[in-house]
């Protein structure tokens, strides 16, 4: 055994063949440098003993930011609240921004609060070049998409922040779409055919065709307008929302789709699409200038007399 | 809104219709603590001085419910079964009723003819009409999941209303001079 032990020794031993970066010896408890990784090799430290610390004398000084003449001094009201103390009431607090440092946009305003204001101000975000539809929010009495929502430049005028109305609030300005999303998932919103295509390659459209869903398929699904909706506030449990019944009509619409009997089966009934009024809050507020009222009406006149 | 600017506000609008939970609250009255001498300690309970976030109602009409998910997260809401009646063939009907009404209200006076036979289709019209918006309203307002009983008196309210409306107004046309008639010569008084 011991010579087993002497001959992989031997064998382990830096040669002029191998340079001694490569080789790894036996693991062991007093040669720490033996553990770290090929990487790290280079990276040894070697502390010079003639560098010294330079006096504070030597060096130049960083004043405290004197404030601006010229600041532009805004608030933002938000709401906040926080799961964490179930019995505390929902409040609003008062953030004061200087225009000129911040982006122009809300969620600009809302990520400098975060980074260097209060980092317990929550929110969703993630594209901020409203494409992804996170970081939908009620902002001065108008569900928008805060990357979409430029900071009214007048600072006499306080801005208001809040979560989308009548959603149950996860924290601060983060609603619980989990009821959203479910609607939308039972209107079935992807492509439903038996038969297969005729060449037996792609389900092909006309230009005609692909032009009726221009103004549907462009939907983020933010939720701005169906929590703009009274008839969504009041039913939210049994009417679908105009962004879920838009998604519903670009599937009914669709030239290659072969349910289109029974997606407007699903919505004939009292409540999933005809507690539709013609409010038109959805297509006042939609953020990509979409017009889900014009698709509900749509769904409506095809099941017209039918 | 208003409470949050101005809290003595909503504690006198909150005071009367107090819940039954905020009894201790009850008794120690914002009048009583404005009369009390300032430097007495406060007997008023922290939580009561909290202004209200929301300002409009201390009490809703119908206060949101815990969230209550059905199913897992990712399983659809269920679809209820197709219904024509209450659906599509409901709103045809409706508009129907609703574009009809709008020749037979300017017909009559601008045609500046009587005519019972127009008189009992306004008549039907109207009450058909208003028996459906009422109907909507109702849906709208009392969930059924939420309030099935109050839903069913104000469904059954509503129908007697309707029923009553359309005894009357037949008793007038019959009776009495009938509505359009009676319009102009409101109109003329």
């Amino acid at each position: 055994m011991a010579t087993t032990r002497a001959f992989a020794r031997l064998a382990a031993r830096p040669t002029a063949v191998r340079p001694a970066v490569f080789t790894r010896s036996f693991a062991s408890v007093t040669d720490t440098a033996a553990r770290d990784p090929i990487s790290k090799a280079g990276e040894a430290i070697n502390p010079d003993p003639t560098r010294k610390v330079v006096p504070e004398s030597k060096t130049s000084t960083t004043k405290e930011p004197a404030p601006d003449k010229d600041a532009k001094i805004k608030s933002f009201h938000i709401y906040r609240w926080n799961p964490d103390e179930p019995a505390s009431k929902p409040k609003m607090q008062t953030y004061t921004l200087d225009l000129n440092k911040t982006g122009p946009m809300m969620l600009d305003a809302l990520i400098r609060i975060k980074n260097e204001v209060d980092p317990t101000l929550t929110f969703r975000r993630s594209c901020r070049e409203g494409i992804c539809g996170s970081c939908a929010m009620n902002i001065d009495g108008v569900n928008t998409l805060a990357c979409l929502c430029r900071i009214p430049t007048d600072t006499a005028k306080e801005s208001r922040i809040y979560p989308l109305p009548h959603m149950y609030v996860v924290k601060d300005l983060v609603p619980d779409m989990t009821n959203f999303y479910k609607q939308y998932r039972s209107v079935k919103p992807y492509l439903q055919r038996t038969t297969p295509a005729p060449d037996g390659r792609e389900y092909r459209q006309s230009k005609a065709e692909r032009k009726k869903l221009d103004g549907l398929y462009e939907c983020i699904l933010c939720a701005c307008c169906s929590t703009s909706c009274p008839s969504y506030w009041w039913n939210q449990e049994e009417y679908l929302g105009p962004a879920v019944l838009l998604q519903s009509y670009r599937w009914i619409a669709d030239s290659r789709d072969e349910k289109t009997a029974e997606r407007q089966d699903a919505l004939n009934n009292s409540m999933s699409l005809y507690r539709c009024h013609t409010i038109l809050n959805c297509s006042r507020t939609c953020p990509k200038g979409l017009n889900p009222a014009l698709a509900i009406a749509e769904i409506k006149k095809s099941m017209a007399f039918t | 809104m208003a409470s949050i600017m101005r809290p003595g506000l909503l504690r006198q609008a909150c005071h009367a219709t107090a819940a039954p939970q905020r009894f201790m609250s009850i008794r120690a009255s914002p009048l009583a603590q404005q009369l009390r001498p300032t430097f007495a300690p406060s007997t008023i309970p922290q939580s009561t001085r909290i202004a209200a976030f929301h300002a409009t109602r201390r009490h809703q009409i119908l206060p949101a419910l815990p969230q209550k998910v059905e199913g897992t997260a990712n399983d659809p809401t269920p679809v209820p079964d197709p219904s024509p009646v209450h659906g599509s063939y409901h709103w045809s009907f409706e508009r129907i009723v609703s574009a009809g009404l709008v020749p037979l209200t300017v017909a009559p006076f601008a045609a500046g003819s009587l005519n019972p036979t127009t008189d009992a289709i306004l008549c039907a019209l109207l009450v058909v009409h208003s028996h459906i918006g009422f109907e909507s309203c109702i849906i709208d307002y009392f969930p059924k999941h939420r309030v099935p009983l109050l839903r069913n008196i104000a469904m059954w309210a509503l129908r007697i209303g309707t029923l009553t409306l359309g005894v009357a107004l037949y008793s007038f046309e019959t009776n009495d001079v009938g509505i359009t008639e009676a319009v102009t010569r409101l109109w003329h008084a």
